[in-house]
């Protein structure tokens, strides 16, 4: 089924330009991502929100290429969104792991000047 | 060699392998590699030689074979877009490892601290049924102290009204014991006998701390005022001097010769002065607070 829409799309690649395929499936992929990144709230994180607005940036740099035939620099523009909003999501994992590990550290540290003070 | 990478000398085999692709890149016309490329190179040396190499091996290899395909590539045609676009994702990856890596490294850290926080409060809910255990025992010993300290004051005044009469009187407890049992014939020094009556005095006096204690001393109408007088004051001080020596604190009790002046009963008969001879302890009532 993947393969015959792929073929397809390639038909399709064909007739428009003659020579590429429109990167379909890399531009669902990527799309995917940015959601992903959006569900983790990659907004919320500086580092992470950069990443995800250069990924959105890229997948709209990529639908103008394709809808002006140069799929072949698309399907690479599109890599680079996905591998930008693939890492907005891991910073906005990593960062909230790191306020959770801060909050467990910080109960740590109270509970052992609590222990500290009651054993005077 | 890939131990290499780890040591000091990675920079210098780094330095060796640009070198030893300077001639591949001169046969494309074109030596300097775009700086994604660069970026990406030492992205990937960073994640692999640091905490992602060992947290997140995985993703660490999946940014090699990034790297690996952007280094072809640029072997291949130089530096192009698509080279850089490769490199770009190269880039990526390698800091996607290190997102990763550092996800990994916070939750452990977590992990720990929970742990550490558990224990602690396990130490403290130790403790404090500790304290409470500690808390119960005293509380049950001082109980068990109280009740034997009043058994033995029952006993003590038990053993003395055997021996003395006791009676509330506005000045408070009239300990009186008569002369006989206390002292031989016209003498100040204590009768064995006196020890055991008066230790019951003693122990009904250690019950109650706060009550100053006065000891007067008592005699009949015969004879010499002056020498009753004087013996009535020797025979208080004796007690009051047993008092302090089994641990009665001086200063609560007083010695006063009374003489012939306060007779309880008839001086013209033997029994009248018989129970006119007597020593008196007189036990303040407590103090109103």
């Amino acid at each position: 089924m993947r393969h015959r829409f792929a073929i397809a799309a390639a038909a399709l690649g064909l007739l428009a330009c003659g020579s590429y395929p429109a990167p379909t499936e890399r531009l669902v992929s990527s799309q995917a991502a940015v959601r992903v990144a959006q569900e983790v709230n990659a907004t919320a994180v500086p580092q992470a929100s950069l990443h995800l607005k250069l990924a959105q940036e890229q997948v709209e740099q990529a639908k103008q290429m394709i809808a002006d035939g140069n799929n072949q620099r698309a399907e690479l523009v599109l890599m680079r969104a996905e591998a930008d909003a693939e890492l907005a999501e891991a910073l906005a994992r990593e960062a909230n792991f790191k306020n959770q590990a801060q909050q467990a550290l910080d109960e740590a540290k109270t509970a052992k000047q609590r222990l500290k003070g009651d054993g005077k | 060699m890939k131990r290499m990478l780890h040591g000091p000398w990675a920079p210098a085999f780094f330095s060796l392998a640009l070198l030893s692709s300077a001639p591949l890149s001169l046969g494309c016309g074109s030596a300097q590699p775009p700086k994604e490329l660069v970026e990406a190179r030492a992205a990937y040396q960073r994640a692999e030689s640091g905490v992602a190499g060992k947290l997140a091996p995985a993703q660490v290899h999946v940014a090699k074979k990034s790297l690996d395909d952007a280094e072809r590539a640029f072997d291949d045609r130089g530096d192009e877009p698509d080279v850089r676009d490769k490199a770009y994702v190269a880039l990526r990856k390698a800091q996607i490892a290190e997102a990763r890596a550092g996800a990994l490294g916070a939750d452990q850290q977590k992990s720990l601290a929970q742990k550490e926080v558990g224990q602690a409060t396990q130490t403290e809910l130790h403790a404090t049924k500790k304290a409470l255990e500690e808390t119960k025992n005293k509380l049950a010993m001082e109980q068990q102290q109280r009740v034997d300290l009043e058994r033995r004051n029952k006993e003590a005044l038990e053993q003395l009204a055997k021996l003395a009469a006791i009676k509330e009187e506005s000045r408070g407890t009239v300990i009186t014991i008569s002369g006989a049992v206390l002292f031989p014939s016209n003498q100040s020094v204590l009768l064995p006998g006196a020890i055991s009556a008066l230790d019951n005095v003693v122990t009904t006096l250690k019950a109650a701390p706060d009550r100053d204690v006065v000891v007067e001393g008592h005699t009949d109408a015969q004879g010499a005022r002056g020498y009753n007088m004087d013996l009535g004051l020797k025979r208080a001080e004796s007690v009051r001097a047993h008092f302090v020596s089994r641990g009665i604190q001086p200063e609560r009790v007083k010695a006063a010769g009374i003489g012939p002046d306060r007779p309880i009963s008839d001086n013209k008969t033997p029994e009248g002065r018989a129970q006119n001879r007597r020593v008196e302890i007189i036990v303040s009532p407590p103090e109103r607070k």
